[in-house]
């Protein structure tokens, strides 16, 4: 009785993965084509030119910043947490998405993730860089970051442990290194593989170095296996900790607007939803540009469409707590924060927010609005504009109008702070131009694991 | 392949004869109970009863997660949940001796409550007659979303339609939904208003995680001890148990997770409006029981969990799952018991018998839900495969 069982039915009813009719080779030309043998198109200059001068903004507005200091931007008391802190905040959230694919969804054994880690990984890597650099500079005195770690010194300095600034220090640089080795582990076979199919010798040699001597042996493959997944164990609590500390910058102090419990888990949820939102904002004209509809398909986009209304769900969550517990608290202060933030003199941001996070992805209920590419695509744009509302929110209109209203004031940006911000986008843009050039956007041997020949009948 | 998903119905009716039994004995003592000591015995009723809804819930809460996500593990377990959701109405009926002892338990519905400024300000929100009307909205909208769960699958198993795994599917998102919003107030309404000063705005959130962590140990428990008898012997591996299991250490780990949060923005905040909660949370013999949380809520089953050969042998996982049930109980203790109690740790005897009473009655209706219904969706488009998952 037992042999009718035996025939697997593979996901029924479920579309594709990876369209049918591709090969162990017709993946990987498909995919090494891109850096090795297709003409590099004549969009990735103008594109790589215009988010490079962006680059050189950022430079300039840095080297501004080096010789006059941090009075050439907007803050100022009562706000002292301006745009570096929003947009640090802003930056590492977008990178969650790339460590939840890459690690949560690998150990829930989600097969889709495949073709979309790589690059989502990579993502994670150039936004934590973009993050990294608000928080160094706003500390003043960027050459002096060492002061930050407990190391023994003459002047009998150490670091305040109590203060989340500090757990933050060591949850991003931990979370830079593990992100980056996970991602380094991740493309050394297919750097193997763009040695050995480049014609030239200078590409042979550097993607040869970096294979770091690989040769696909029965060993090589077990222990890589094996690093692999332990790399995804040690991440995935890193896509809990990194945001939850973040929140706790804000939370664990006693404004009224940052010290709230449900911050945890709504930053962390905030993240994700940023996150996924960035990776659609990539992946949609990746896969236009360079024909790779085959490999992300609509139901990848249906999928990332559905995490984003789930976490958008939790986000606004987190906002009618804190609206209702604003009221239900029943203290004049938090009761004030609220009503300030609806009605104050940045209620047109709030409410934008509300209407980009809140409202935008309820539309993703509708199946005909998840495998529609416009609408993935605007609604993923103003899901990002949307969270960063909400950290300039949060930051911004908590402090603005303090306990007294002798100490309330207007934040308003600089040019500079603007220029440093439009400057990381040209670099997160920049840098992910270059990767898409010079490195396999798409894991290729993963992709190879996925096609219905891998499948071996037992 | 499985053609008779009925289980052993002596058996059954034995244990829910049984369970009957000590739930009418337990709700007579608690009734003698209550001549001598009307406040205690609206106290341990509410815990008890909190507790039990609990589960309930979360199972609720569970199924349309599963209908949303798929997977084998959901499919072996799904009439075990699905069972304990009918059990909500005889649920709602249970509220009423809580409706009867507002004014001992809340003192925001005591006349003197206009006195206190702050429970001036909540009696908006916090006042008898909206109080109830909120309770009936809960109740209406939950046995609604049980009542369509339930029959849909049911006609899935005479008609064999997929189609009505698809409409389950559209009903899980927006019942999820409802389920977050109406538990969330709830929770509110229930327990954390019996210290009517104090608030969280994760309060909500980690009180659903505690539902669903609950229900989950319970439905592993039950799946195990059924696992031994046909038909759930032929489907139930250690496959399944494993998947189980994984997803009990992950509501072990997020249950920790909230509360820890909660408790370390306040504990940092250190304000008046806040900390008394965890003072009378750490005075007398309240303390120990915090500490036992931490140890057997958290730091014992988070460490078994983690043993891969644990969650596949029955036996332990059922040892495992029991701890995290008795805990949840514990958990359920410290939240409510400290806000009558300050001083110290209570325990009086009707915190024993009310659970066992409330219990009792609603292990009696579990079961008898249980026989109704074949115990396997054989018509469930994914059955074959889940069954198939657990052999390999």
């Amino acid at each position: 009785m037992k042999e009718p069982l035996k025939t697997v039915i593979v996901e029924p009813g479920k579309p594709p993965i990876i369209e049918p009719g591709h090969t162990f080779a017709s993946v990987t030309d498909k995919i090494s084509s891109v850096v090795l043998t297709r003409r590099t198109p004549r969009g990735w200059y103008l594109g790589f030119g215009v988010s490079f001068v962006l680059v050189m903004v950022l430079l300039y507005a840095l080297g501004k910043l080096m010789v006059v200091g941090t009075g050439i931007w907007g803050v100022n008391h009562p706000v002292g947490w301006g745009f570096a802190i929003i947009n640090f905040v802003w930056w590492i959230g977008i990178g969650h998405a790339g460590t939840l694919i890459s690690a949560i969804l690998l150990l829930l054994r989600q097969e889709w993730r495949t073709s979309i880690n790589r690059f989502a990984e990579a993502m994670t890597l150039f936004a934590v860089a973009c993050a990294g650099i608000f928080p160094l500079i706003h500390v003043g005195r960027p050459w002096l970051p060492y002061w930050l770690f407990p190391y023994p010194n003459t002047m009998g300095l150490w670091p305040q442990f109590r203060s989340p600034l500090v757990w933050d220090v060591f949850a991003v640089s931990t979370y830079a290194t593990v992100s980056l080795l996970f991602w380094f582990v991740g493309l050394i076979p297919d750097l193997a593989t763009l040695r050995d199919r480049s014609r030239r010798q200078l590409p042979r040699v550097i993607y040869g170095i970096l294979a770091m001597g690989w040769r696909g042996s029965a060993m090589h493959w077990h222990r890589y296996e094996m690093a692999y997944l332990l790399l995804a164990g040690l991440s995935t609590p890193l896509v809990l900790s990194v945001h939850t500390i973040v929140s706790l910058d804000f939370a664990v102090s006693i404004i009224p607007g940052w010290h709230a419990t449900i911050f945890p888990p709504y930053f962390v949820a905030g993240a994700i939803y940023a996150g996924f939102a960035m990776v659609l904002i990539l992946a949609i004209p990746i896969r236009a540009i360079y024909r790779l509809e085959d490999f992300i398909t609509l139901r990848h986009l249906d999928n990332m469409a559905k995490i984003i209304l789930v976490t958008g769900l939790i986000v606004a969550y987190g906002y009618m707590m804190e609206a209702f517990m604003g009221w239900y608290s029943a203290n004049p202060y938090e009761e004030y924060m609220v009503l300030n933030r609806m009605r104050g003199p940045y209620a047109p941001l709030y409410w934008a927010l509300i209407a980009c996070n809140a409202l935008a992805p309820q539309v993703f209920w509708l199946k005909r609005a998840r495998s529609s590419i416009p609408v993935l695509f605007i609604i993923a744009i103003i899901v990002s504009i949307g969270m960063w509302l909400e950290r300039f929110i949060i930051v911004v209109t908590s402090l603005h109008r303090d306990f007294l209203p002798s100490s309330w004031g207007m934040y308003y940006p600089t040019v500079w702070d603007w220029a440093t911000f439009l400057g990381t986008t040209g670099l997160f843009v920049s840098l992910i131009f270059l990767f898409v050039r010079f490195l396999p956007m798409i894991s290729i041997f993963e992709m190879r694991t996925i096609l219905p020949q891998a499948r071996v009948e037992e | 392949m499985i053609h008779d998903a009925s289980l052993p119905e002596a058996e059954l009716q034995q244990f829910q004869k049984r369970s009957l039994l000590v739930g009418i004995v337990g709700l007579a003592l608690c009734g003698a109970g209550m001549l001598f000591n009307r406040e205690e015995f609206f106290r341990s009723y509410l815990l008890a009863y909190l507790f039990w809804i609990g589960i309930a819930l979360g199972c609720l809460a569970i199924v349309m997660l599963h209908h949303l996500s798929g997977g084998a593990w959901g499919i072996v377990i799904r009439r075990l949940l699905e069972s304990a959701t009918r059990t909500l109405p005889l649920m709602a009926l249970l509220f009423l001796p809580i409706v009867f002892g507002l004014s001992h338990l809340y003192e925001w519905a005591r006349p003197e409550a206009l006195g206190d400024k702050i429970l001036r300000h909540k009696s908006l929100y916090l006042n008898v007659p909206f109080f109830l009307v909120r309770a009936a909205l809960y109740f209406a909208a939950w046995i609604a979303v049980v009542y369509f769960l339930n029959k849909w699958s049911l006609k899935q198993d005479q008609t064999a339609a997929p189609s009505l795994s698809r409409q389950l599917e559209l009903l899980s998102g927006p019942g999820l939904v409802i389920y977050g919003a109406t538990m969330t107030f709830a929770s509110i309404d229930w327990v954390m208003s019996l210290e009517a000063h104090w608030f969280s705005t994760i309060y909500g959130l980690s009180f659903m995680v505690g539902q669903v962590l609950g229900a989950f140990a319970f439905v592993i428990a039950v799946a195990i001890l059924l696992s031994s008898r046909k038909p759930l012997s032929e489907v139930i591996s250690s496959e399944h148990l494993h998947d189980l299991g994984k997803l009990l250490l992950a509501f072990v780990m997020l249950w920790a997770y909230l509360a820890f949060s909660q408790f370390l923005i306040m504990f940092s905040g250190n304000l008046p409006e806040e900390i008394p909660w965890y003072i009378r949370r750490q005075q007398g013999g309240w303390r120990w029981i915090g500490l036992l949380l931490i140890l057997l809520h958290f730091a014992l089953p988070f460490l078994l969990l983690l043993s891969r050969s644990l969650k596949r042998d029955a036996k332990k996982l059922l040892a495992v799952a029991a701890l995290v049930i008795a805990m949840r109980f514990v958990d359920l203790l410290w939240q409510v018991s400290p806000a009558f109690h300050p001083e110290g740790f209570h325990f009086n005897w009707m915190d024993l018998a009310a659970p066992a009473g409330i219990g009792g009655i609603w292990l009696a209706s579990f079961a008898r839900q249980l026989k109704g219904r074949p115990v396997l969706p054989l018509h469930d488009p994914f059955f074959q495969e889940a069954v198939q998952h657990g052999r390999e």
